[in-house]
């Protein structure tokens, strides 16, 4: 892996957020150098006007000055002639002529109201009004002495404005809205790459719940090979790993099983011999004592034989290694049918059997049948060997507002004066785990006169 | 004289088993292993098998036997008690029992099986009646006369006369006889049932032959 790390980077989501952080910045500075060098060159190409600007306005200045005192024929014509002459070269210049006397002569391009006859004190106004004030205004007396009254120009300060300023006010908006454009194009890149990435995660959450049949994770298709691609394939390493485990624990699991059974049968073979030759010696003629010892041993089998087989499961058990597969089944049907195979054996005992089995609201319960077949099994071994004396079983269903139950009587001496029935440890052990195992409940009442042995449902009382 | 062919590596076992069983007076053939098995299966009626075997495995020699002949009967006989090799067994096999057994348990299941697969051309005498097994003729040994049976009738007293000894729930009978899941409160089998009762019982209102097992169902004992 680590030889591909520089290739790797490449593809990363790191270097791709680096990518738009970097454009960005770069667009930035570019926008900056192309606006800096637009604008230097703006200023550049500018600035031999706007170096002279001040000239320029004096410039204009002297030369109105000077062309004032130049012209001859004091007429209208002439003056007119002049101010058409400059208007040409300023086209938002105004001009106007007032003359010796005061009176408004010609005018050229005056917006303003101007009065005809121009009085000392107005004139004063004016010049007082217009000094350093806009629009930029010239006055020059016409010809070489001060007898031909004065010609008046104005022209608007921004004609004399830096150019930079000109562009500004005209694109100003043009260049706010630019970057505006530029800071939501970004936004939506770095939203699009950010949505991209929460898309392929929420993706890849929904993948790593998806579960086979054996309840393990399913293997992701791995598409790009950055941060995100690299988490897919750590998580299909685990569940190669998980895959691995399971089946290694299966396979100890089966190994165990294996090995119980294997062990469970080398003990029944020689028990089975003995069986074998304690038949063999029952053919024979024997005494009263013989005959009871045989029948001591074939009791004796039996019981090595339910000893046996309740070690190996209670080994399974604990180990949690006993298969356990639940389904829904009808459990009235289930016990009425376990109860033909026990009903034989309790009648050739000479049992009162006491069997109502009554449909419950549900009779639907997920449960091992096996595992159930087998809590029966071992209560009715129990009753059979240890409540003998009480010659009763009864097999009944309850049901109250809170559960469901399969309810065992019989007639025995209680648990406790079991002498002889240190077998019942295991059986009841099995029927506790197993109980517990199917999620039901079981209580147990003993007492001298008998025993009642309760396997509960409750009611799941939000239905 | 049924014919059975017992497989089991085991001498002790296999001595006592063949002995037992030629006592009571079948013609048993024992191997030790299913090597041989060939030769001697055409003339079996029904196969007792052991698992643990050299070679072959006893799931693999009975599937094998089944695959060939449906219709021989083979009893797992095995010291392995876990319910997967139950299973396994069941599967194939139509009755496993386990070791150690007692021999007239061996024969009860023998005799069952050689039943149901009508190897056993036997006359069943039930109480007042004769009961020709394969054709299923019933007769009233009393009287010597015929039963006649409507269909239904017929089938009811088939599936009891091959699960004989056999309680049998009301859910297992409807299902057996009328091939129907059997609904809760159906009242069709015991009707079917006290027809029959009319016929073959001598006092159906104290039937002998189909006793009723209160709380689980009914069975025809021999």
């Amino acid at each position: 892996m680590k030889f591909l790390r520089p290739f790797f980077f490449l593809r990363s989501l790191l270097a791709k957020y680096m990518l738009i952080i970097l454009i960005a910045m770069s667009i930035t500075q570019v926008a900056y150098f192309v606006i800096a060098l637009f604008a230097l060159e703006i200023t550049k190409t500018g600035q031999d006007e706007s170096l002279n600007e001040v000239n320029q306005e004096s410039n204009v200045e002297e030369r109105w000055h000077d062309e004032a005192k130049h012209i001859q024929n004091f007429t209208d014509e002439t003056i007119t002639q002049h101010f058409e002459s400059w208007k040409q070269r300023y086209p938002k210049a105004a001009m106007f002529w007032i003359s010796e006397d005061g009176t408004l002569r010609s005018k050229v391009n005056v917006q303003e109201q101007l009065p005809s006859t121009w009085t000392p004190s107005f004139t004063t106004k004016f010049i007082k009004e217009r000094y350093g004030g806009n629009p930029f205004t010239v006055i020059a007396f016409v010809g070489e002495d001060e007898t031909n009254g004065f010609i008046v120009l104005e022209i608007p300060r921004d004609v004399f404005n830096p150019p930079l300023r000109n562009i500004y006010e005209q694109y100003g908006s043009l260049v706010f809205l630019g970057v505006i454009v530029i800071v939501l194009f970004f936004i939506c890149i770095s939203f699009l790459f950010f949505r991209g990435i929460r898309k392929r995660l929420l993706k890849l959450q929904d993948a790593m719940e998806i579960r086979d049949v054996d309840g393990l994770p399913i293997e992701i298709h791995v598409k790009k090979k950055d941060e995100i691609g690299q988490l897919e394939q750590t998580f299909n390493h685990m569940v190669v790993e998980l895959r691995e485990s399971k089946h290694r624990e299966r396979k100890e699991e089966q190994l165990r099983r294996q090995l119980i059974a294997n062990l469970s049968h080398d003990l029944r073979t020689p028990l089975t011999k003995i069986r074998a030759q304690a038949y063999s010696i029952s053919k024979e003629n024997l005494s009263e004592e013989g005959k009871q010892a045989i029948q001591a041993m074939e009791t004796s089998i039996v019981n090595i034989d339910g000893l046996i087989e309740n070690l190996m499961s209670y080994t399974l058990l604990m180990a949690s290694t006993y298969i356990f597969e639940p389904k829904e089944i009808n459990v009235v049907r289930f016990a009425r049918e376990q109860m033909t195979t026990w009903y034989p054996v309790f009648e050739k005992e000479g049992f009162d059997i006491d069997i109502e089995l009554q449909a419950f609201d549900d009779n639907m319960w997920l449960i091992d049948p096996l595992w159930l077949g087998r809590v029966f099994d071992n209560i009715f071994q129990n009753v059979l060997r240890h409540a003998n004396s009480g010659k009763y079983l009864g097999v009944k269903t309850e049901s109250t507002a809170h559960y469901d139950a399969f309810i065992i009587k019989d007639y025995g001496k209680g648990m406790k004066n079991e002498s002889n029935a240190k077998g019942a440890g295991i059986g009841l052990s099995i029927v506790d785990l197993m109980v517990k195992g199917m999620e039901l409940e079981w209580d147990i009442t003993s007492s001298e006169s008998g025993t009642i042995i309760k396997i509960k449902k409750q009611k799941d009382l939000s239905k | 004289m049924f014919r059975i062919l017992y497989i089991e590596d085991e001498k002790e076992i296999g001595q006592w088993v063949t002995r037992d069983l030629t006592e009571r007076g079948y013609e048993v053939t024992w191997l030790e292993s299913g090597e041989e098995l060939e030769k001697y299966i055409v003339a079996a009626d029904i196969v007792v098998l052991d698992v643990m075997l050299p070679g072959l495995d006893g799931f693999s020699i009975g599937k094998r036997i089944k695959k060939e002949n449906k219709e021989l009967p083979i009893l797992m006989l095995s010291a392995r008690t876990a319910v997967e090799d139950k299973i396994e067994g069941l599967n194939f096999a139509d009755d496993y029992l386990t070791k150690p057994f007692h021999p007239d348990e061996l024969v009860a299941r023998l005799e069952v099986l050689l039943r149901r697969y009508q190897k056993n051309d036997d006359v069943l005498e039930l109480q007042h009646l004769k009961i020709h097994t394969k054709e299923m003729r019933v007769i009233n040994r009393q009287t010597n006369d015929e039963i006649q049976l409507t269909g239904k009738q017929f089938y009811l007293l088939q599936f009891f006369i091959r699960h004989l000894n056999q309680i049998l729930t009301k859910e297992q009978l409807y299902e057996g006889v009328w091939g129907e899941s059997y609904i809760e409160g159906d009242k069709t089998l015991m009707v079917h049932i006290r027809y029959l009762r009319e016929k073959i019982e001598i006092n159906p209102a104290k039937p002998m032959i189909i006793e009723t097992i209160r709380g689980i169902g009914y069975r025809v004992k021999l």
